[in-house]
């Protein structure tokens, strides 16, 4: 090698070092784009919501290690909103007016985004939603996003694939019982199940709510019982969920199918509690570890998340909440990488056009900002052994019956206890 | 405070609001002070059944949520402007109240205050059940286009606010000085003696729930539209009710400045500590001031600095 050309090859080595020590200095040093919303991180919704919040920190760091977005690194700025929705609209205006954040996404669940949406409407701000149950359906706001895959039309696609199922079984189910606890959620997803119900001509035989405070259960199962329903659909909520599946155990509930709308048996802890009790309980899901749902990345953020919730309270596997609150923000980067802007008219037009590549999946959304097509899953319990967190953890245990798309397995028909 | 200078500082704090308006646009400060004014006009009504008159109200949040579904129905049922609404709560939670004043003044201390805990989950149920103004689920409130001349509808709400509050230390000060006023002090320290010396204790017990009704309606009917999403759990929220009673307890009872003074010191916390610390350490916060002040100083911030004043007195 000749002297010019080894001190030509110093020189670019040397000048390529100093590039690729800049760039991180200059990611470091550009503003941050800060990306706002309010969690509940205390009160009711607490335990979705912080584990929500790893997943979004996950994310965060996982952009940043990529070198941030339009070059620069991402900041979340969050507040607390204790599960009050009057907290919501002060946090919002904090975020937009002090803290300056160029984006923002909401916190976790129907009661907790609607008060926010003056605010951001008035701002005409893109507004990627974490779990709203129909949220837009009064504000009909052009630039809002959803991305719990409840469908176009929320209410109704929560219990169609139940119907669906249970009107493909043979003998065919001919009478329903509907119970919903006395809550936002339950009520919307009983109105759908009503809805459902009805268009498939079956006969509701017992339809009624229960105060959400409800500890004891029995009696509401008994009465249901009475009117020997084919098919009983519940929505609940967590403590609930809990109440009515030990009391169908108890009482000895004789039905086809029962399940649908209860929400806590996504949850490990949960899972954990009632055991074999969940066994042909089918009901409606997000995410499981099966086969069919194995999309591009969710194992590998699985993996983070479980290291990063251990010993935080929350739920250890993220199956539910946790890919989704990962997930949009991944559609609100891609959106801001693609466009390589942050102008919200820009970001609302490309989300409203594209598909989007997420750990939950292909992600289009309609016109109304909810998922194009419904992918609400219905999920049966099988072989779910006592006293063992870990089954869950693995495929085998909740197999997707409905969509079709989506099938891991054939449903156990009828429920037995 | 001699009337003059008392109508004074009103005007100028009303005057000195409306300017704020036009000086300052951001408008996070006009959501964390309509609040802190919601919470200050809760806790001068509280005051008026509570410290005035010496009877327990744990029902605040129910009279407020009477004033906020008035508002949801009214507004759903004929669409009325903002200050109709808010006379349209006033009127229903004062109705409410001289209804609780009938059925339980008869009782005293805590029978009394469980009976208002009790009006308030009974006014729950009948609001879950009924589905015109959304029951359990909830309803929505859109925020109406028109504001006046200011530049956003939270401008507008943080005006009316301030403006039914200063109206609410106005009332609370000419009760607690008038003939009114002296009877429920008496009722206050002991009610049999002042029905012995001719003190109308019952006309005056009645004037006192519907008064605190009436002001808890108006601080909650305005309610829906600085939400705009309205469900019984937020709007029967404990934390309402909490707050009536501490931040007069922290003020102080006695006088008609204490519960504005309690109001805008928790309050003002709270709202520092929302956006610094956590929302959930405002119940905390509060939790801890009002076992600071009724073990240390029962009488509340007006109590200690009437203590003050007259040992500086030769």
């Amino acid at each position: 090698m000749t002297h010019s050309r080894r001190k030509w090859l110093l020189i670019s080595v040397a000048l390529a070092a100093a590039a690729a020590l800049a760039a991180p200095l200059a990611h470091a040093q550009q503003k941050p784009i800060k990306i706002g919303f309010s969690m509940a991180l205390t009160g009711g919704l607490a335990g979705g919501g912080k584990g929500a919040l790893i997943s979004m920190e996950i994310w965060r760091d996982d952009v940043n290690k990529k070198g941030g977005l339009l070059g620069r690194p991402v900041a979340l700025v969050y507040y607390d909103d204790a599960t009050q929705p009057a907290n919501v609209p002060g946090i919002y205006t904090k975020l937009l007016e002090v803290d300056k954040v160029d984006l923002v996404v909401s916190g976790y669940g129907t009661n907790l985004i609607a008060p926010a949406m003056p605010i951001i409407m008035r701002k005409k701000l893109v507004f990627p939603a974490l779990f709203g149950l129909g949220a837009n359906e009064e504000f009909k706001y052009d630039r809002y996003f959803q991305i719990m895959p409840a469908g176009p039309a929320p209410k109704l696609d929560w219990s169609k694939g139940f119907f669906e199922l249970a009107m493909e079984q043979n003998p065919k189910p001919k009478s329903v019982a509907i119970v919903a606890a006395d809550a936002e959620f339950a009520l919307n997803a009983a109105e759908g199940a009503r809805a459902n119900a009805k268009k498939l001509k079956l006969d509701i035989v017992y339809d009624k709510t229960y105060p959400p405070a409800t500890t004891d259960f029995t009696p509401i199962v008994r009465a249901i019982q009475a009117t020997s329903p084919d098919i009983v659909y519940v929505g609940s909520y967590p403590p609930d969920s809990v109440g009515m599946v030990k009391a169908a155990s108890e009482v000895g509930l004789k039905t086809k199918m029962f399940g649908g709308g209860m929400v806590g048996l996504q949850f490990a802890a949960i899972q954990k509690n009632l055991g074999p009790l969940l066994n042909g309980i089918v009901n409606y899901d997000f995410w499981v570890p099966e086969p069919t749902l194995n999309f591009p990345g969710v194992n590998e953020f699985l993996a983070k998340y479980r290291v990063a919730a251990k010993d935080k309270g929350v739920d250890p596997f993220g199956h539910y909440l946790p890919p989704y609150s990962y997930a949009y923000l991944e559609v609100l980067g891609q959106a801001v990488e693609a466009t390589k802007s942050l102008d919200h008219s820009k970001l609302a037009a490309y989300m409203h056009k594209t598909t989007f590549d997420t750990v939950v999946g292909k992600v289009k959304f309609g016109k109304n900002g909810e998922w194009a097509r419904t992918r609400t899953l219905q999920v049966q319990f099988r072989d779910v052994q006592p006293d063992n967190l870990e089954q869950f953890a693995g495929p085998g245990k909740r197999i997707v019956l409905y969509p079709k798309e989506w099938k891991s397995g054939n449903i156990v028909f009828p429920y037995k206890q | 405070m001699k009337s003059a200078a008392f109508w004074g500082a009103l005007a100028a704090i009303f005057a000195a609001g409306l300017a704020l308006t036009g000086a300052v646009a951001n408008e996070y400060y006009y959501n964390a002070l309509y609040l802190i004014l919601q919470a200050a006009l809760m806790a001068i009504a509280w005051n008026i059944l509570g410290g005035f008159t010496g009877y327990v109200n744990f029902g605040s949040a129910g009279f407020f949520a009477i004033g906020a579904y008035t508002t949801v129905a009214l507004n759903k049922a004929l669409g009325l402007p903002l200050p109709l609404l808010i006379l349209a709560g006033g009127a229903v939670g004062g109705l409410v109240g001289l209804g609780l004043g009938y059925l339980t003044l008869r009782l005293k201390g805590v029978y009394f205050a469980i009976a208002t805990l009790a009006m308030a989950i009974v006014i729950e149920t009948l609001v879950i059940n009924w589905s015109y103004v959304g029951g359990a689920k909830g309803t929505y409130i859109l925020t109406p286009e028109k504001h006046l001349w200011f530049d956003s509808y939270i401008q507008m709400l943080f005006v009316v606010m301030l403006l039914l509050t200063l109206a609410a230390v106005a009332i609370s000060r000419m009760l607690s000085s008038s003939r009114i006023g002296r009877g429920l002090a008496a009722i206050r320290d002991d009610e049999v003696a002042a029905e012995c010396a001719g003190v109308p204790t019952l006309r005056l017990k009645l004037v006192s729930t519907t008064v605190m009704g009436a002001m808890m309606g108006v601080a909650g009917a305005p309610f829906p539209f600085f939400v705009t999403f309205v469900d019984p759990s937020s709007a029967f929220n404990l934390f309402i009710a909490v707050n009536a009673i501490a931040m007069p307890m922290i003020g102080g009872t006695a006088h008609w400045l204490g519960p504005v003074i309690g109001a805008l010191l928790v309050g003002t916390t709270q709202e520092i500590v929302k956006v610094t610390v956590s929302s959930e350490m405002n119940v905390l916060i509060v939790g801890v001031m009002l076992v600071v002040f009724i073990t240390l100083a029962p009488q509340g911030i007006v109590g200690l600095a009437r203590k003050h004043l007259r040992r500086r007195k030769p």
